[in-house]
Parts: C-alpha cells; structure tokens; sequence
C-alpha cells in the first residue's frame, strides 16, 4: 500500500507563488505560513486548525490504518473524504457544512449517530465544530502535512522595530511578536549572557576571571569572541555529547534482567570527539549509522555504528533468542527513526499507523535495513571490534614514543654479544636441546597395554576405559633441566590414524604430574611444579594450560575429529631440576575428562635444560649446535653469523628489549574494550512483515524500502543503511534538517519551534515559527550541516540575548515562552547541575574521556535491587580524583542509575530519549541540601574563599555569591547571608560534633590551616549557595 | 473568526500555564507555605475520579519469581489421580516453553507434596503452607484464572508493573499518582518497598518497576530503604537539630523569594514549596519509620520479624502506617519464588517468611476500620507448571503464563470468593480468565479511574496503562 500525498489545492510549485511576499504587510495578523504556502485567503487553516482536530479525533477510524477504518471514510485525503461512499453520502461536500455528513454527525442529537463516538472519550467542543464549519464553507481545502514538504527559504519579514535585530532568527521572531503586539526583553545583562552561554556551549560555568574579562572587555566583538572561544574548548564535546547519549540510549550496562556491565565508552568518546571536530552532521549520520558500509571504512567510522548496539541486550536464561533479537532491530529502527525523522514510526509495529502515512509494510522495509546484524537475541554481543579512543590520543602517543626509544636502544643491545660464548659453550655441550627419553617402564591405571616403539615413543592399544592414567618411568644424568616436551604422535593403529584413542581421534589430557627422584639418594625426591605450558596446537577452550590446573574437567585437546595431526607441548619447570648422580623421572599423564576414551595414543617424552625461551617444539636446529662446537676463534664468518643470528633473537639483551616492546604494544592493543558495532551480512536473514509485531508471525516478505510519503531514495543510493543514511542526509528528505535544528534549539530554549520534538507527525505541535524553522534548517544543509555554525547563528541572535528576568505578568501571559519575548531561563540538567558544583568548589578533574567512573553513591543501592552471585556486584565506588570527573563520564547502570542524576530528571536509557522532562521534587532538595557530593562540594568552596586574600565577610560572600551565580549580590542579599553566616558561626562554635560531621563529608582531605568553625561556617553559607534556584538555572 | 481563534490560543496558554505549575506535590506545599492552616487542595487531574471509588488506596504485595499457585491456592485434588503421568499433548497445546524445560523429553506431572483445607464460613481452599492466611479466608478474594502472555521474569514483571512487556511505559503506581494526585502533604504518594535479602538467588528487579515511563519523573516511586537513610539523602550530615536545619532552609527560601520577584519565574515559588516538602519529610518520614511506638499487640500480630527493618513482617506494618498518614500506593516487593528445583524444600521457606505478615495486614486494617477503602493485592508476576521440571523426586516447577493466582483483599472486593477455574491439570483457565489488562482495569476502577479515560499524550498518541485492552472483572466486587 502506498499513500499518494494529498496535494488539493496546492501543487508543490505553488510554494513559489507571488502572494507570499504579501502577506507581510499584510494585517490579517492571525494567518499563520506553512512552508512558506499562503493559506490563501483562508480564515482557517488546514495545517493549523483542522490537521489537529480530525487527527485527533477522527483519524483512529478514518484514518490512514486500512484495517481499522469504519465505514470506508478516510478523512486524512481529500479525495476519500469528498466522494460519496456506500451510504451514498458525502462525509464533505465543500462549500456545504449542511449537506456535509460529517457536519449532521458531529451535531447530531442521537448517540449512536453522533460523531466522535461517545465511547472514545473525544467529544468536539462547539469551538471546534464551528472551525470545521468554516473550513468546509471555505471549500474545504486539504494541505499536505506540512513537515512532509521539504523545506523553503521564505524572504526575510520586514519588521517595524528595525534596530532591534542581529541577525536573521530576529527578523522572524520579532515578526510574530510584532503581529501579536508582544515587545522583545531588554537585552540580558552581561553577567547573566556569560553564564547562559557558558552553560549552553560548554556544561559548565564561566570562571570569575572570564567574566570579569567580558566585563571590562568593550571591544564591539566582545560577545563573539567569547562564544568562539566556548565554540573551541573541549567542553563543548562533552556538553553536546551529553544529549546526544539520550538520544542514542548510551549505557554502561546491558539492561534487562541482569543488566550485567558491558564497555561502549569508546563510542562514547568518538561523539564528544566528533563534536569538538565538528564533524559535519551528515557526516555524523552516516557514520553512525552505516559507517561499517562506508568505502574502505576507517576504523573510526566503524566505531561510529556503536550508535545502533547501545540497545539493551538480554542474558537471562530460558529466553527465546529470535523473540529478543526482534526487539533489538525494532528498538534500532525506532531510535533511528525518531532521532533522524522525528517519526513515530514505531506505531506501525503492529498496524497501519494510526494518525500518519506509515503503513505496516512500510514499517517492516525500514526494519530490513537493520535485520543484517550477525547477532542473536541471548548474549547478543557481537559483532565487536576493538578501535581505540580517538580521545585517547596522549595516552597513545605516550606508548608510541616509549616504544620509539626502546626500537632505538635495541640496534645497541643488538651489537651486545657479551653473553654469547657463555650460552655456546653450554649448547656445545648439551647438544641438540630435545633429549629424547627411553622408557623404563610404563603402565596404565585400568591395564591399558603401552608399546615402547624404536623411536621412544610408547603405543597405547587395548582396552580402552573411560578414565586412564599413565605412569611412565625414565632414567637421566642431566641436571638442571628446565622443560618436559610431551610429543602426542600418530600411528595407523589409533582411531582414525590420528594421535588421540577416542574413535575422532581426539584426546583430553587433563592433567600431568612429575615427581623427579635421586637416584643416589632414593629419599631425595620432590614433585616439579610447571610454571607454563604452550603446545603448538590448541583446540579452542581446551589450552595446553588447563592441563596445569587442579580441575579434571579442562584440558588440552587438538581437534581431533578435524585435524587427525600429531600435536607437541612443552611444560616448563618453575625451578630447573635433576639430581647429580642421576635422576628417575616419574611422569604421570592423566585422562579424566567427563568425555570418556579420551586417552593419548603414542607420547613421546623429551627433556631439556636450555633457557626455556630458546626451546621450540622441535629443538634447536643442528646446524647451530654443530657452529656452537667449534671453538670461537676457529669458526667460519658464516657459522658466526647462525650463532649470533640465533642468540640475538632468542636470549641476548635485544630480547628482553623486544619483550617489553611487546608488553608495551599489548598495552596499547588493550587500552581499549571490543566496542559491539554494525555490520550487515547479506543473505544470512529476510524480512517479513510481522503478524502483531509477534517475532514468530512472519507473514510477506519485504525488502528494504522507505515510506511513500517521503522523497523516495536516489537510485544511486544502495538500498541497505549506508543507502538509507544518505537518504536522510539527501537535501530533498523534509525532515532530517528540521528536526535536528529543532532539537539544538529545544537544548537552548527548553522548548523547540516544533514543541513536540519527539513527534513532527500529525500529532505532534505544528511549529510556533515555520519560516524561523525552515530557514534554520536550509542554513544548516547550506552551510555543510555545520553544528558550530548553527549554534554561532543561534546565541548571536538578538532573540537569544534576551533578559529572562521580565517579571510576573510575562511568564503568566506566556508560561512557556512560546513567543520568544524573552530569553531561555530553565533549570540546569542533572550533569550540569552536578558539574557546576565541582566546577566552582575546583574540585572538577578536567580530562577527556575514557572508562566510566563511578562517584559517590549511597551505599547497598545495587545489591538492594540485584544480589544474584556471579551476576551483580556492590556498586565499586571510585576514589581520589575520579570522584570528580564531569557527569557525563558516570558509569551509566540501566536497572539503578546514578540516584544523583535519576533524581535530577537523567532517564534511564532503557530505549531512546528525545525530550527530558524538568521536575520540580522535594527529592532533587534532599539531594543538594545532603548528599556527600554537594556537601563536599560546599566545603571546598569555602575553603577557596577564605584563602582569598579578602579582609571581610562581605568581600567573601560577595566572592562566593559570584562563585555560584555568576552575578554580584544586592545588599538585601549580602545581608541574608551574612546573618546566614553568623548563625552558623553560633551553631557551630558551641557543637564541634556537628563541626566534624560536616568536614569530614567526603573523600578529599580536610583542609587543616584553616579553623573548623570557620570551614565549617562557610561550608554551610557555601550550601545554601548551591541549593539557590538560580546556582542550578540558567537565567 | 478570528476571535475563536484567539480564545483558543489563550485557553491553551492558560492550559499549559495551569500545567506547569500545578506540579502535584508542589502547589499543594506551597498553598500550605503561604497559609498553613488552608486545607489540602486536591491534586487530582481535572475529572478525576471518573466515579466514586471504592478504594482510595492499595497495598500491593508483589511476590516476585511466581509462587507456584498448584502448591498454594489452587487446590487440584484430580491430581492425586493424574500424579506422575505425563501432561497430554492436547493440554499443552503447543503452548512455548522457556529456555529451561524446552529440552524435556517429558513432561510428568507431580502433585502437590502441601496438603489443603477449607477455611472461614466461605470454606476457602488454601495449603497448609499458609495458616495465617487461612485466619482472614473471609476477605479473601482469591483469583484462581489469572493470565499473562510472557513466560520469563524480566517482561512479565514488566507487563505487571506497566502493562508492556518492554522497558519504558510508566508504572502503575506513577499512574496512579499523575491521575489521582496526592492525600498527604507530608510524603510521596507512591512509596516502594523491598524485602532485604529475602532468599539466595533472589530475582533481580530494577528502578524502572516503579519508574514514571513518559510521565513527569515526579510521578515515579520513591524507595523506602531498610539501610541507610530511608529515603535517599534524607538526613542532614551535620547532625543538626530541627532548628539549625530550618535556618538553612529559611535561608534559601528567602533568597529564592527576592529572586522570584526579580525575575518573576514561577518555578522559583515551586522551589521554595519543594524545599519546604523536604523539610517536612526530614520528620514525617522517620516518624513513619520508627515503630517504637507501636503496642506488643501490633508484633503479636504481625510477629517479631516485624521489629527487624527489610524483613517482609516489617514492611507490612510498614504499610499500615503509610496507608494511615494518606500514601497511595504503597508497594513492597518480595523476591525469591523462583523454585525450579526442590519446591518441597523452597516453598515453606517464602511461605514462612511472608505468610503472617500478609494476613496480619488485613486483620489490621480491618481492625482499624481501613480495609473497607484500602485494596490489599498479593501476588507474583506469572505461575509455575504443573509438570516437574528436572527429576520428579526433587521436583522444581517451570514459569507458567496460563494460569496462576493472586489474591485481593478489601478495597471493595468481596471477601470469601474464589474467582475462575483452571482444569484438573491446572493448566488451562476454564472459567473466568482475567488477563493482566483486565487486573489492571479492575484495580483502577476500584479506585474510581475509568482505564480507558487516564490518558497521557506522548509522541502524539494517548497512551493507556491498559494500552487498548482491559476488561473491569466487576464479578469479584462487593
């Protein structure tokens, strides 16, 4: 199904028409542009007054969803809702309400006729009826939804009051404050324009000094400068990253059930470098979403698509992994779909959407693009990918340049031969290093029958038990020896002709003892302890290593069933071994794995006492040996150079140089966790429509494909997500451009021109300022999808610069600053809340990026919720300065997150979050009158204060006011304080129990020079401060 | 024309300003700062009851990980007979099986080891496992023909406590708290409580079980610890008395008042109430949680455990006593029901641990006159098979989503009534089904909501805690 754009009246090409510059003038004041489309001379308008009325409550049944629509009336297009249905009425007969059956039915007398349906709770006000009238009077005049159109570039409105703009946002704000009789506010005094735009651009607040700079700074360019200078500081990353981690339901845990932890902070820090980079945000789209299918993709781009794995992913036993694998492509769709589209496409899960031209099927070709995933739905962790930090740089090249020396000292330590004659002598005499060992006797533990054969190795044939232990006897002289080599041979006789004796040629050796006895002195004997063990082959999850380990359920096993080779190991002894006189070696080779039959077929036993790091599986080659025999002087410049050649790579000083090059270089490969990214593997999954949205309904099978109400994807574009992105950021596509300007504006003003930023659909708020919208949003495709430009454009406005302080009567007669007469005043977000009070205490640790952290915390809050062993632990408070890194860095649990940042309205990242709301509780003054971080916060900036050189309390409480809100105190309020300030001093200087339990809140140490009652008067003076309505608002 | 279109505009302003500042809690505060003796306003939405409720609060048991309702409140004395025979394909009938039993070759179903009686004049069947409750089988309405649709923990328990199985719809109690407001000035309306390590291996919950969703996070659950401060952040760190921490508090709120007139922000003025709300709760709240001051009588009933804070004893008295000083919703959630092996062994544990203090709540509330407008609800978010999982001999029992029961007392149900039927297998509903929806619709009609007309617009649809279902179960009504 398909949804034709309903166009009555208004072909695309009239959006050019000439009475647009009419209407300026214009003093039907009401009229309100869509797109820059004159509502002709209309007194309603669709877009405005009707789209919302019949949207709401008509479209459930007449609306675009086939399945549910009654009567065969579709009112979302003209067309349907004029022509006459089965009944053989007309629901609108334009120009004629009273033959119009939509008109008899909304007024009719009878309940079982009468429209909205009693039962749906939607009753139409006389008000509405009488619009709906109007307009079919009017012709009844459909419009497209207007944020299916693409955008235009209106003309600038002329305005009145002409000095008051600085750019083009004032032009159309003032236009619409001008139509409404509303002044703009006194510009905003430059105490409080510095914090503003501080909190805006950066998180954080400005520093005294930086406003006293822009204070006594009358330069005309002041302001600019300083928002340039906020544009570049690193800052602004994190503050930009901090909104988009809602969008992107970014976490450090998995959700669900168990919410066990997981380590995406790599991405994390590619968006806080992204910002600062400015990357451009088509850039920015494309990477995140289809960066993996990108040509000769850069690692950076594949960490990118982390954006689409930060969606909770489940462990929890006995779930049906496609069920959950569904949700995990829903969830990326929706996300998507919301934070690019603002669309709720997610509606049409189950069915048609109900309000908006999104049919199921449509639904489930945007689902095709995200179903390539190579996942599944229980421990869905892969794919992964392990790409370093971008932030990381410092730390990365801190390694590089160590590994640089240590390259450079090792052509020195190459030259170094000191130790050479040593080692040759001693390899001169102990000849080839694999000694290979005859047996003395040899016996199996269930009467298994071993065959010594002629080259040592022993046969194993017989029964063949469940469980077998082989007790091999030899005999040595050496001493000193250093490493066992178990060869595990192949013969014809063995199952297979492989080395095991299990019938897939496989053996398990779970464990190995040697018990090394003087031959001497037959009391002297001691079991030699193995240190390491390597084999040169390892089937997974059965090393060689676990054969060193108590447990009889791991051991070394080499693919038997697949590989039918023969396998070698070598166990190095922690302390070289061997009695003079003669040594017997008791080897024990034990089988007692659950999998029976297990045994090895033909070991094979070898000793050694040459350096462990010389020792490979098959010795050292002859030719060494025999250059080593001939004394130094007489050997030929070719048996020179095998000597050194061997000794340097293997034993001399260069070795333990490239040894710590290597340990350096595993350093930095693990610096950074695998980050779960995108990948598409085609062909491994179809898309069907899902019967319900139910995982296990599949009915048609569907192919990639946008909505028909949208510009269709370029044929140049791939229909997979690379293709899909491109779509998004194409200049054609309505609502991309929009709804990310929207969102930018939302996080200035607390609300966007679209209110409902969430939902530009037929539900969602048509914008207060359309042409304001439309511009921002071709400036912003114009400009190369520049976010630093937008924003440079936004806080030089005039409209931005506003004052907020306009008294009662305004915030009464505009609640929410619809029409922008005055400037952005909003409560601080939890992060920045937080983030002011570290910041003025100069407790902040200002580093960029890395792991999560996790600051104070009460304690028992994760183990109260999860006390499952081995899934959950207590929450690992961090210490010293990780206590006081920005918010943005707290390690971010699903189930239970940070209470400091949960109570202060963070969500909880379970899915896509695109709007928080902004509460007002007596919990969130519980948290900053008490908590261990504000608290602590309070006493370091009183202890900043008094070690100020100020003479007076008055010169101190104007200090810290200035500190918290940017702004000097009047006197009534220097007054408050001061007598704040003495009541405590009396408080406190008669209650030293309450003078500790103050200071000692908090980690940090107690600053001693300064005196308890003192530090602790200013402490309390300094909470008072910090809980002010206008320390955690930007005014 | 244009005048409609203009009263329209300045209606929605006058709509959004009333929506922005009727912060619930805080007007009410604030009404009580600027006048101390004017009475509590209502904070109820506009029309809200639909109808005159029947209950004006609930208590809500949550027994989390499914009791296994064969061995506790559905008598199935057909089992005798059909004991370690195999389940008939025709009953299962295809139903999905979780992770755990998919891989059974067989399906033997085992009775019940608890044996049942008959109690109270309406000769109510319970397990032996449940003495106390046996006391109170008269107000008793027991739901034998409860079902949901999930089979594992986490979106069961979900749907239970927001009526979708995935995360971030708002849950019941936020639900109720947006529509009905709150009747105390003094505490949250909404207040969750857990029991304290209440068995090894305990199902995880999680914040998000009394989350607010897409409501204003003023309307989420606020936990009731047993550790630490009882509500977070509560206590002053100094120490100080009442009256150093009202000079601080006084400090504020004078500076925040200059600043309102300065500016002329109303929020300033919610501020100043929401600062005056967490001083009050600085006493109301460890008044509420000092029972010292209950008579013996009180832990005769609810039994000693009651004394210890976390224990499941406690946070029943618990809540009483907020039910007393006008909460909402009060919710306390106890963990550990998830018995896939040794239900002989396990079962009597829980049972123990949760049986008298459950009955003591509703001889309580009785006896103080309060069960007849207080809804008591017990109960876990799905069933456990009749069939063993594992070795029959130590038998466990798998989750079961077909049926299962909970109870309900008071709060305009009646007592002494056992509600639908399952079949002798205890397997499938015969009568009277009531699915989690229909739980839902029936609790909010209790409280005077019509579930299909407690809306809230997000993302441009009207959302429901009932989605589009819901039937009200009117047939368990007094």
């Amino acid at each position: 199904m398909t949804y034709p754009i309903p166009l009555d009246g208004f072909s695309m090409k009239s959006k050019k028409t000439k009475n647009r510059l009419t209407w300026l003038t214009s003093v039907a004041t009401l009229l309100l542009l869509t797109n820059g489309i004159l509502a002709q001379e209309a007194q309603v308008g669709f877009n405005r007054d009707i789209r919302p009325l019949l949207s709401n409550k008509c479209f459930a049944c007449h609306g675009p969803d086939a399945n549910k629509r009654e009567s065969g009336l579709r009112l979302d297009m003209r067309d349907s809702a004029i022509s006459t249905l089965d009944s053989g009425l007309a629901a609108i007969v334009p120009g004629n309400p009273d033959q119009s059956e939509l008109w008899k039915r909304i007024n009719s007398d009878d309940e079982f006729t009468r429209m909205p349906p009693a039962e749906h709770h939607e009753p139409l006000k006389n008000q509405e009826k009488q619009l709906l009238r109007t307009w079919i009077q009017e012709g009844a005049k459909y419009q497209t939804h207007w944020a299916f159109i693409p955008p235009v570039r209106s003309s600038m409105p002329s305005v009145e009051n002409e000095n008051w703009s600085r750019n083009a946002i004032d032009l159309f704000v003032l236009s619409e404050l001008e139509q409404r009789n509303l002044y703009p506010a006194k510009a905003a005094g430059k105490e409080a324009l510095i914090r503003r735009l501080a909190f805006d651009l950066t998180g954080l607040p400005p520093s005294l000094k930086e406003i006293d700079d822009f204070l006594s700074d009358n330069s005309p360019d002041s302001y600019e400068r300083l928002v340039e200078k906020y544009l570049a500081s690193p800052a602004y990353g994190e503050n930009l990253a901090t909104a988009w981690l809602d969008l992107a339901r970014y976490a450090d845990t998995n959700g669900y059930q168990y919410d066990t932890e997981r380590r995406q902070w790599v991405w994390r820090d590619w968006v806080i470098n992204a910002y600062n980079q400015n990357k451009p945000f088509d850039e920015f789209t494309e990477e995140q979403i289809a960066g993996d299918l990108m040509n000769n993709a850069t690692p950076s781009q594949i960490l990118a698509t982390g954006f689409n794995r930060n969606h909770g992913i489940t462990i929890e036993g006995g779930v049906i992994g496609e069920e959950y694998r569904t949700e995990y492509v829903m969830d990326r769709l929706i996300t998507t779909s919301s934070v690019w589209m603002g669309l709720t496409v997610g509606c049409a899960r189950c069915h048609d959407h109900k309000y908006d031209p999104i049919s199921q099927k449509e639904f489930y070709e945007l689902y095709g693009f995200f179903n390539l995933v190579p996942e599944r739905g229980q421990n869905g962790f892969q794919p992964q990918m392990q790409i370093a930090s971008p932030l990381a740089e410092t730390r990365l090249s801190s390694l590089a340049s160590r590994i640089a020396a240590l390259q450079h000292d090792l052509t020195t330590a190459k030259e170094d031969l000191t130790g050479l004659e040593v080692w040759a002598e001693k390899l001169a005499s102990d000849g080839n290093h694999w000694q290979v060992l005859k047996a003395e006797s040899s016996k199996s533990s269930e009467g298994t029958t071993i065959t010594p054969q002629a080259d040592h190795s022993l046969l194993v044939s017989g029964v063949n038990p469940q469980k077998d232990i082989y007790t091999l006897s030899f005999r040595t002289d050496k001493t000193a020896l250093t490493a066992l080599r178990l060869q595990c041979l192949t013969h014809p006789s063995l199952p297979g002709g492989g080395p095991g004796r299990h019938s897939n040629s496989n053996f398990v050796l779970t464990g190995i003892e040697l018990q090394a006895t003087s031959v001497a002195d037959p009391d002297l004997s001691h079991l030699v302890t193995f240190s390491k063990a390597r084999a040169d082959y390892n089937q997974p999850r059965y090393n060689v290593t676990s054969a060193l380990d108590p447990n009889t359920s791991t051991g070394w096993a080499v693919d038997g069933p697949t590989r039918k080779m023969a396998a070698t190991a070598i166990f190095e002894a922690k302390e070289p071994f061997g009695y003079e006189g003669g040594t017997l070696i008791t080897l024990t080779l034990k089988h007692e794995a659950q999998f029976g039959t297990h045994g090895i077929g033909r070991p094979r036993i070898s000793i050694s006492s040459a350096p462990t790091e010389t020792l490979d599986f098959n010795g050292i080659d002859a030719t060494i040996v025999d250059a080593a025999k001939i004394p130094a002087k007489q050997r030929s410049p070719l048996q020179h150079k095998i000597l050194v050649d061997f000794y340097q790579a293997n034993l001399g000083p260069a070795k333990r140089i490239e040894n710590e090059i290597k340990g350096l270089q595993q350093l930095q490969k693990n610096a950074f966790p695998p980050t779960m990214v995108m990948k598409d593997q085609p062909g491994i999954r179809k898309t069907h429509i899902l019967n319900r949205g139910q995982y296990n309904e599949p009915t048609t099978e569907v192919h990639p494909g946008t909505p028909a109400a949208l510009p269709p994807m370029s044929p140049s574009h791939t229909k997979n997500r690379l293709g899909l992105a491109q779509w998004l950021t194409s200049d054609e596509h309505p609502l991309t451009s929009r709804v990310t300007v929207n969102r930018y504006w939302q996080q200035l003003f607390g609300n966007g021109l679209v209110k409902t930023s969430e939902d530009f659909g037929n539900q969602g708020n048509a914008p207060s300022h359309p042409e304001l919208l439309d511009y921002l949003a071709l400036e912003f495709i114009q400009s190369g999808w520049d976010i630093k430009h937008l924003h440079r454009l936004i806080v030089t406005s005039a409209t931005y610069r506003q004052s907020s302080k306009v008294g009662r009567e305004q915030y009464l007669q505009d609640p929410e600053n619809l029409w922008l007469s005055r400037g952005p005043r909003m409560r601080l977000t939890a992060e920045q809340i937080r983030d002011n009070a570290l910041s003025v205490s100069g407790l902040l640790l200002n580093t960029l990026g890395g792991a999560s952290v996790y600051p104070y915390q009460p304690k028992g809050i994760w183990l109260e919720l999860n006390n499952r062993p081995g899934y959950s632990r207590a929450y690992p408070q961090s210490s010293g300065e990780q206590l006081y890194r920005r918010s943005l860095y707290t390690f971010w649990k699903r189930t239970v997150p940070s209470p400091m940042m949960k109570t202060l309205d963070a969500p909880e990242r379970e899915s896509c979050t695109l709007k928080r709301s902004y509460t007002n509780t007596p919990l969130q003054s519980l948290l900053l009158l008490n908590s261990t971080q504000f608290v602590e916060a309070a006493r370091h900036m009183a202890g900043q204060i008094l070690h100020q050189p100020f003479t007076t309390d008055r010169e101190r409480i104007m200090h810290a006011f200035r500190m918290s809100t940017g702004r000097k105190p009047h006197e009534d309020e220097i007054k408050i304080l001061k007598n704040a300030l003495h009541e405590h001093f009396v408080i406190f200087k008669n209650n030293t129990e309450a003078v500790e339990n103050l200071l000692s809140v908090g980690d940090s140490i107690v600053d001693h020079s300064l005196s308890p009652v003192q530090l602790a008067g200013w402490t309390a003076l300094c909470r008072i401060l910090l809980n002010l309505d206008e320390t955690i608002t930007k005014g | 024309m244009q005048q409609v279109i203009e009263k329209s505009h300045l209606l929605t302003n006058r709509r959004q300003f009333f929506s922005r500042t009727s912060t619930g809690i805080g007007v009410a505060a604030l009404a009580s700062l600027l006048n101390a003796k004017e009475p509590t306003k209502s904070t109820a939405l506009l029309g809200l009851p639909h109808f005159a409720p029947r209950a004006k609060r609930v208590i809500y048991l949550l027994q989390s990980g499914a009791p296994s309702q064969v061995d506790l409140y559905d008598y199935k004395p057909s089992l005798e007979k059909l004991h370690m025979t195999e389940l008939p394909a025709e009953i299962r009938n295809g139903q999905r099986l979780t992770g755990m039993t998919a891989g059974q070759t067989k399906f033997p179903l085992v009775k019940s080891p608890f044996t049942f009686q008959q109690h109270g004049k309406s000769g109510m069947w319970l397990s032996e496992l449940l003495p106390h409750l046996g006391g109170v089988a008269d107000e008793l309405c027991l739901i034998n023909s409860m079902y949901t649709e999930a089979i594992n923990h986490d979106p069961a328990i979900t749907f239970f406590q927001s009526g979708h199985q995935q995360p971030g719809r708002p849950s019941l109690g936020s639900w109720l708290s947006y529509g009905l407001g709150s009747e105390t000035e003094n505490l949250p309306s909404f207040i969750v409580m857990l029991t304290k390590n209440s068995f090894n291996q305990a199902q995880p919950i999680y914040d998000r079980l009394w989350g607010s969703g897409f409501l204003p996070s003023r309307f989420q659950g606020v936990k009731l610890r047993s550790q630490g401060d009882p509500v977070l952040y509560l206590n002053d760190p100094t120490g100080l008395d009442q009256r150093s921490r009202r000079k601080l508090i006084d400090s504020i709120a004078m500076l925040n008042a200059k600043r309102e007139a300065e500016v002329g922000d109303p929020e300033i003025n919610t501020r100043i109430a929401q600062y005056e709300m967490a001083y009050k709760m600085q006493m109301s709240v460890p008044e509420l949680a000092d029972v010292n001051d209950e008579p013996e009588s009180t832990f005769t009933l609810y039994g000693e455990a009651a004394k210890e804070p976390g224990t499941h004893a406690y946070n029943c008295l618990m809540a009483r006593r907020m039910a007393e000083r006008g909460v909402r919703f009060i919710q306390v959630f106890h963990r550990g029901w998830d018995h896939h092996s040794n239900c002989k062994g396990n079962l009597p544990i829980l049972t123990q641990q949760t049986d008298q203090g459950s009955a003591a709540l509703i001889a309580d509330l009785k006896q103080r006159d309060m069960l007849k407008d207080t809804l008591v609800i017990w109960g876990g978010e799905f069933g456990r098979t009749v069939y063993a999982q594992g070795n029959p001999a130590s038998f466990g029992r798998d989750h079961h989503p077909r049926c299962f029961s909970i109870w309900m007392a008071g709060g305009g149900v009646q007592g002494g009534l056992t509600y639908g039927k399952t079949d002798d297998y205890c397997y499938n509903i015969v009568e009277n089904e009531v699915h989690v929806h229909d739980f839902h619709a029936t609790i909010l009609h209790l409280l005077g909501i019509d579930h299909e007309r407690l809306t809230y617009r997000f993302q441009g649809r009207d959302y429901r805690l009932t989605d589009v279902h819901g039937k009200v179960v009117k047939g368990i009504f007094a």
